[in-house]
């Protein structure tokens, strides 16, 4: 087991089942997970629907408390932190935001800074600067006045990311970021994150279930099936046709490609 | 054969008799009286009929005998079947309940039309005891209760004639314990005219409606003399004690003021039915205490 | 390099870009208060009979004998104050509820309150009651239960153990609980004599001329600790209001604020109808017109619901009161006849 100044955010033994009204011994969609997730990584959580990754997620995000075993935080148990603490480090980026009024994007990536803010505290001149600087680096500026709902799926995602930025996190946990967004947006807002990775240091955990995005962004793999983690380690070693066919039952082609500069992923066949 | 010749000599007299008489048997059928309107049902036993009835509304307390009588709905709820239950050959019928009414014609069975009059509803009560008089045949005892209630009348408006009338609020309705809610009686219908017939002024004469609710400015504004609060013995024991104080925070209404805030209790001030020389009598006394020494 | 480049690009949008959130606040609250402060001062002074106001405030007549000031400080001023606290309080909860249930088109009666809240007055109304409880009278006392019973049933049905609350429930038991209990009004109703269906009719109409001060200061208190619990929740609001998962990862406990949420907002609701009946619209048209005009952050949206309500209900029942003088509209009407297409005009809208 690394040192603890390595290895940042960690998952020990978690399971975690949905609550269901009158059902009793329902599967859990996370059963006995452990994952340790480096600093400064970018570590994807991989698998088809189902596998438990936007739970595992959530959990690593402390928006859902583990039934059993621990989230640790450099150390620190995750559930026992204040949450505005934890907000200071975690920051999550969900798949789909649909804000139920008509806020713009200057206000939703201020809400970002409401963990460093103390209750009743209304953002200040420095807390607009982060706001405009986060918009800056995801490319939204022009965007702040307008309605978060007249944009278009790409510049949304960018506006949450940017809104995720202002929190000034450690870590982003992103739940499928590109899952709804055209091909351009997601190159778009895969270039965007492996540059926020690099250029910021912030350690990102993403779920997917884009094979070729994960290939292309992460640097670490963790592939989950059923709940449970069959795989975790540097995405060059776990990315393999064996590795695929266990997952997804597929017969796939996985190698390097030269032009992209990253693994592929190729499906060919079903099989099992 | 002595049963069969009994059976035809009936048929004959009854064939012959509607033959030789064309005119409505309508006096001789009302035996069997069902009145959804407590007013009227008053009426029927003032005049005699009260043997007749068969069945009284939900809303029926007087006479005493309806007590045992049964219940067969009011304006909104009549139970058709309930009545048609019990064999009536007339049936008293608000005026607006045309559906009711229609059902029972289509039986076969008569209807009697309560009309409630807004304009001379006084002189209209004395009609309705007329016109029941007659469908009951009872009309000579429905003269002398007209009589006798225009003898009563005209005694009490001998009493009060001359002396000065207050001018009067009758508040017929009010959410205890508050000022919430107040209905007084307006410029017409049967209160009015008791109000006017006890010698009192109703301070809300111009208001050309049976009813009236006023709001609080309202009442400060009008400032009557007498406030008069007429309330049924049903439901009981809604009113808590020191009620009335609820009327000292309009001090400056003369009435409140000069302590002549009244309240009075019985069916027969609400009832537009043969006790309203009973009601304007109670009224009247209220109104002017020295003239009934 | 770059972050001083970024410092001066956000400096440059600072100077162009919209106001910060604390001046629009204070502007906000000003400009509505000053016209809160206007309306329950110049209301009283209007009415359906015309006084003399120097007579009113002239203290060398008696009380008891000056009419004038009778009619201002009896009939008028409980009035209007009665109209600014439950105008504020219908708006506010307004304000909160379609937070709660991320649906500007929720209002404060939609989760039953307000159908509790009747069917409470109509039993005493109809069946008779007599319990009183401090300067609470039967009908209020019995309309703020059965308020205070439909919030209960629809928190325990929407509630369960570490889970958010589900909108979807919360809406279902809402609207069950409305028809459930607009029925069992009906039947009562049904079964009454014609007074008390009168009574009970004109409760359900609204009436603010609740017959002096006891009354408001009554129901002062719950509307106060609702105030209390409503200033907390502002940031909460927006971040709910956004995605309730990032709220909570933004260091929300979502849970807590919709418990908090939902029993603020009832409590508000329920001294309001318990005070006043139920006065329809004022929580949807008056948190709508207040977002066009400063936007949606409820942070500031709240405040000036709030103040706004008073206003607006204020002059509703001004218009009430004088329209037809001297015959009385009720307040609930005025507020369906301006609400009413307002609140078409909006689906359409959104449409």
């Amino acid at each position: 087991m690394a040192s603890s100044s390595s290895t940042y955010l960690v998952a020990h033994e978690v399971s975690y089942a949905y609550p269901r009204r009158g059902r009793s011994g329902t599967a859990h969609a996370v059963d006995g997970v452990s994952l340790a997730v480096p600093r400064g990584s970018f570590t994807g959580l991989l698998g088809p629907n189902g596998c438990g990754k936007t739970t595992l997620l959530k959990l690593m995000a402390g928006v859902l408390r583990p039934e059993s075993g621990t989230v640790t935080l450099e150390g620190r148990v995750l559930a026992d932190m204040p949450r505005r603490t934890a907000a200071r480090h975690l920051a999550v980026v969900p798949q789909d935001t649909h804000p139920a009024f008509d806020y713009t994007s200057l206000e939703i990536v201020l809400m970002g800074r409401h963990p460093h803010l103390r209750p009743t505290q209304l953002e200040g001149p420095g807390d607009l600067a982060i706001a405009y600087e986060s918009l800056e680096a995801t490319g939204t500026l022009h965007l702040a006045t307008r309605p978060f709902t007249s944009l278009s799926g790409g510049e949304r995602q960018r506006v949450v990311i940017a809104s995720a930025l202002a929190q000034q996190p450690d870590i982003l946990l992103l739940d499928e970021p590109t899952a709804s967004l055209d091909l351009g947006y997601q190159l778009e807002v895969a270039s965007l994150l492996r540059r926020l990775s690099r250029d910021r240091n912030v350690t990102m955990v993403m779920a997917t279930h884009d094979l070729n995005l994960a290939a292309s962004m992460c640097d670490a793999l963790a592939l989950l099936r059923g709940g449970r983690l069959l795989r975790h380690g540097p995405t060059s070693e776990v990315l393999t046709t064996g590795t695929v066919r266990e997952l997804y039952d597929v017969e796939a082609d996985v190698h390097f490609h030269q032009a992209a500069g990253h693994l592929t992923v190729t499906p060919v066949r079903r099989v099992g | 054969m002595r049963g069969l010749l009994g059976v035809v000599l009936a048929l004959l007299i009854a064939l012959g008799s509607g033959c030789r008489n064309a005119a409505p048997p309508t006096p001789a059928k009302a035996q069997r009286i069902v009145s959804l309107v407590p007013a009227v049902t008053e009426m029927l036993f003032a005049i005699g009929a009260g043997p007749q009835v068969i069945g009284v509304s939900s809303f029926d307390h007087f006479p005493p005998e309806v007590e045992r009588l049964p219940k067969v709905g009011a304006l909104i709820d009549p139970d058709t079947e309930r009545i048609l239950s019990l064999r009536p050959d007339l049936v008293v019928v608000y005026g607006s309940q045309t559906d009711t009414e229609a059902r029972f014609k289509k039986a076969g069975i008569q209807t009697f039309n309560y009309r409630h009059d807004v304009t001379d509803a006084i002189r209209g009560t004395f009609d309705t005891i007329t016109a029941l008089g007659a469908a009951t045949n009872h009309d000579a005892q429905a003269r002398a209760v007209v009589e006798q209630m225009t003898t009563g009348l005209d005694r009490i408006r001998m009493r009060v004639a001359g002396l000065p009338r207050p001018r009067t609020m009758l508040v017929i309705g009010r959410q205890p314990g508050t000022l919430q809610g107040i209905y007084v009686a307006g410029g017409s219908g049967f209160l009015d005219e008791m109000l006017e017939t006890a010698g009192g002024q109703n301070v809300f004469e111009d208001f050309k409606k049976e009813a009236a609710q006023p709001s609080s400015e309202t009442l400060l504004r009008r400032a009557p003399d007498v406030l008069l609060e007429l309330r049924s013995p049903q439901p009981a024991g809604d009113y808590p004690a020191g009620d009335l104080g609820v009327w000292n925070t309009l001090a400056s209404i003369p009435a409140v003021r000069d302590h002549r805030v009244h309240v009075i209790v019985g069916d027969f001030v609400v009832v537009p039915g043969p006790r309203i020389a009973e009601g304007v009598e109670a009224i009247a006394r209220t109104l002017h205490p020295d003239a009934f020494k | 390099m770059m972050a001083e480049g970024a410092a001066h690009t956000a400096l440059h949008h600072a100077l162009r870009g919209p106001r910060p959130i604390r001046t629009r606040l204070v502007l906000t609250v000003a400009g509505f208060g000053a016209l809160a402060v206007a309306t329950c001062v110049l209301a009283p002074l209007v009415g359906s009979s015309s006084i003399n106001l120097r007579r009113a405030l002239d203290s060398s007549i008696p009380f008891a004998a000056n009419v004038d000031a009778q009619i201002l400080f009896i009939a008028r001023l409980p009035r209007v104050l009665a109209g600014a606290l439950v105008g504020a309080a219908l708006a506010s909860s307004g304000v909160v509820f379609q937070a709660l249930l991320r649906n500007p088109l929720a209002t404060p009666f939609t989760l039953g309150v307000s159908a509790g809240a009747s069917l409470g007055a109509m039993l005493v109304i109809i069946l008779g009651g007599t319990i009183a409880v401090g300067p609470w009278s039967p009908v209020p006392l019995a309309s703020l239960a059965g308020a205070g019973l439909a919030a209960a049933i629809v928190y325990a049905l929407a509630n369960g153990p570490r889970r958010v609350m589900s909108t979807t429930v919360l809406l279902l038991a809402g609207v069950t609980l409305n028809a459930f209990f607009s029925a069992l009004i009906v039947f009562v109703q049904y079964l009454a004599d014609f007074a008390s269906v009168y009574r009970a009719t004109r409760w359900l109409m609204g009436d603010l001329d609740v017959g002096g001060f006891a009354p408001i200061l009554a129901a002062l208190p719950l509307v106060a600790v609702a105030a209390l619990i409503f200033m907390r929740l502002p940031a909460a609001l927006n971040l709910m209001g956004v995605d309730p998962d990032s709220a909570s990862s933004r260091g929300v406990d979502v849970v807590r604020a919709q418990r908090w949420a939902f029993f603020s907002a009832s409590l508000a609701t329920s001294a309001a109808v318990a005070l006043a009946g139920p006065i329809g619209f004022i929580g949807i048209v008056v948190p709508h017109l207040v977002r066009l005009l400063v936007g949606v952050d409820h942070r500031i949206v709240l405040p000036a619901s709030a103040l706004f309500g008073a206003s607006f209900l204020v002059l509703c029942d001004l218009l009430a009161r004088t329209l037809l003088a001297p015959v009385e509209i009720p307040v609930g009407v005025v507020t369906a006849i301006i609400g009413g297409p307002f609140f078409l005009w909006l689906l359409v809208r959104d449409a």
